[in-house]
């Protein structure tokens, strides 16, 4: 049986050609000094170079990526762990479910002035606000991951002889190894945005404080190169877990 | 090689919600018979070997597997065979052969030992033992299920559908398989079914089940020949005579 879908990775050869188009696209209209808020791309990567250079870059990127771990690490660890009890656990689920499933659609940004009033301004904001963006998707498919478990497996383990610790460490876990590692993909990508926003909320730290910087002060190709280089963090860390998925879930 | 036992299945009733699945069903099935539970579906025949198997509790009566009286699952009497195979996806054949010993907690050697034996038994020794089961054909899954079976070395199986999903060609050749294997292990077989010839052609009973609530309708006896894998009996007249015999009496319940 050839699986429909095979990994594949974050940009194919059609995908690097599109961005080499919107590359020399982005120049011409750059060059055509429209406006000042399209710069050229090589100014923005010239002012990229620099910042990376000057060690801008270095020091609010890792401030960032601190909260970021500080905030993905435990959601993930939750995350998993609650899903886990709420594949498992029916009124666990009755219990939850409705909340998890509202607290992911809602706008969490919202609750970031919350955030502030309980841990001040402070990384620990940014940090809890990467724990909410990322948390309720892992747990969502955690939990899925687990309700998809084929009937027949749980039956012949427990045929036998399985308890619930065996069924949960032999069955359970491996049956939802690929939903909790898509879940955390997402995770990690929904946690960068958590750090943007967490960050340019309360504009005193890291990647976030530097792009409220520079568009309050209208330095457009500094502007640009953090956002790539936000871009670029993001596209890391799916990568990051895309290749945990592709070590631990060979079978596929 | 162990003795096979018997397995007596005394009033078993079974009732799901609104659904009267079974109804004093009284079976004694002999140690080392090959029986088969047909009826239309609905018939709760799946059901009742869940209960023999333990993996669902019976409202009333009782089953008794050898001596021991069924309570829940994991009895090491019997191993069960699954219609969709039931293997670890993403456990290799040996890993997936060795499953049920794992679980009853046996060391790797010997697993290792009793895996590799008995995936030799169905088959499918030496290269595909390292294959994952989306590398294997459905009958080849299901002849690992089967060595996950034997594995444990049980007295009895209970095979729900293992041949439902597979194609008639392989099945055909399956079937004669396991009449080998069966009458080199001396076990007691109970296989849930829904083909008569499937049923003719294996059993020495075949037990009848009627639909809503699921009663024992007919007991027929199947007095063919053995060992009808080298006899060529599907070929014969007595075995069409008893398919069609069979074929009267479900044509008649509906």
């Amino acid at each position: 049986m050839t699986p429909l879908l095979t990994p594949e990775p974050a940009f194919g050869r059609a995908g690097l050609a599109a961005v080499a188009g919107l590359l020399i696209v982005w120049e011409i209209l750059g060059r055509l000094q429209l406006t000042i808020f399209v710069p050229s791309a090589s100014t923005v990567a010239a002012a990229w170079w620099e910042l990376l250079t000057n060690g801008t870059l270095a020091r609010s990127a890792g401030s960032s990526l601190l909260s970021l771990a500080k905030g993905f690490v435990p959601a993930a660890a939750l995350g998993v762990a609650l899903g886990l009890a709420m594949g498992r656990f029916r009124t666990l689920r009755e219990v939850l479910d409705g909340w998890i499933n509202a607290l992911m659609s809602a706008p969490l940004s919202a609750l970031v002035p919350v955030l502030i009033a309980l841990f001040g301004l402070g990384d620990t904001v940014v940090a809890a606000t990467v724990f909410l963006f990322s948390f309720f998707v892992i747990v969502v498919n955690t939990t899925t991951g687990v309700r998809g478990t084929e009937r027949s497996l749980v039956d012949m383990a427990r045929s036998y002889g399985a308890g619930e610790a065996a069924l949960f460490a032999r069955i359970y876990l491996p049956a939802a190894l690929p939903a909790i590692l898509l879940g955390l993909r997402l995770g990690a990508v929904q946690a960068v945005k958590g750090m943007v926003v967490g960050e340019m909320l309360i504009s005193l730290i890291g990647m976030g404080e530097r792009l409220i910087y520079y568009g309050n002060t209208f330095l457009i190709p500094e502007l640009y190169a953090v956002i790539v280089s936000v871009l670029l963090v993001a596209l890391l860390c799916a990568t990051v877990v895309q290749a945990c998925e592709r070590a631990l879930v060979r079978w596929k | 090689m162990t003795e096979p036992v018997g397995i007596a299945i005394e009033r078993v009733s079974k009732r799901f919600a609104a659904v009267q699945a079974l109804v004093d069903i009284d079976i004694q099935v002999k140690a080392g018979e090959f029986l088969a539970l047909i009826g239309p579906s609905g018939c709760g025949k799946t059901t009742l070997l869940k209960c023999i198997a333990g993996l669902v509790a019976a409202d009333g009566g009782r089953i008794v597997v050898g001596s021991r009286t069924v309570t829940g699952p994991g009895g090491r009497e019997a191993s069960l065979v699954f219609q969709d195979f039931a293997l670890l996806p993403w456990a290799t054949a040996r890993e997936n052969a060795e499953f049920g010993l794992l679980l009853r907690g046996a060391p790797a050697t010997e697993r290792a030992a009793a895996a590799r034996h008995a995936l030799a038994k169905v088959g499918l020794a030496g290269s595909f033992e390292d294959a994952y089961p989306s590398q294997l054909s459905g009958g080849m899954q299901q002849r690992v299920g089967l060595a996950r079976a034997l594995a444990v070395n049980p007295q009895v199986l209970l095979m729900d559908e293992p041949f439902a999903s597979i194609d008639e060609q392989t099945r055909r050749i399956l079937q004669d398989d396991l009449l080998r294997l069966w009458s080199q292990e001396r076990k007691t077989v109970v296989l849930v079914t829904h083909s008569m010839e499937e049923a003719i052609y294996l059993s020495d009973r075949v037990v009848v089940l009627s639909p809503r609530p699921g009663r024992v309708h007919r007991v027929l006896d199947v007095p063919l020949p053995r060992p009808r894998e080298a006899l060529d009996v599907r070929a014969g007249a007595e075995f069409a005579r008893l398919v069609d015999e069979l074929w009267q009496i479900l044509k008649k319940m509906q």
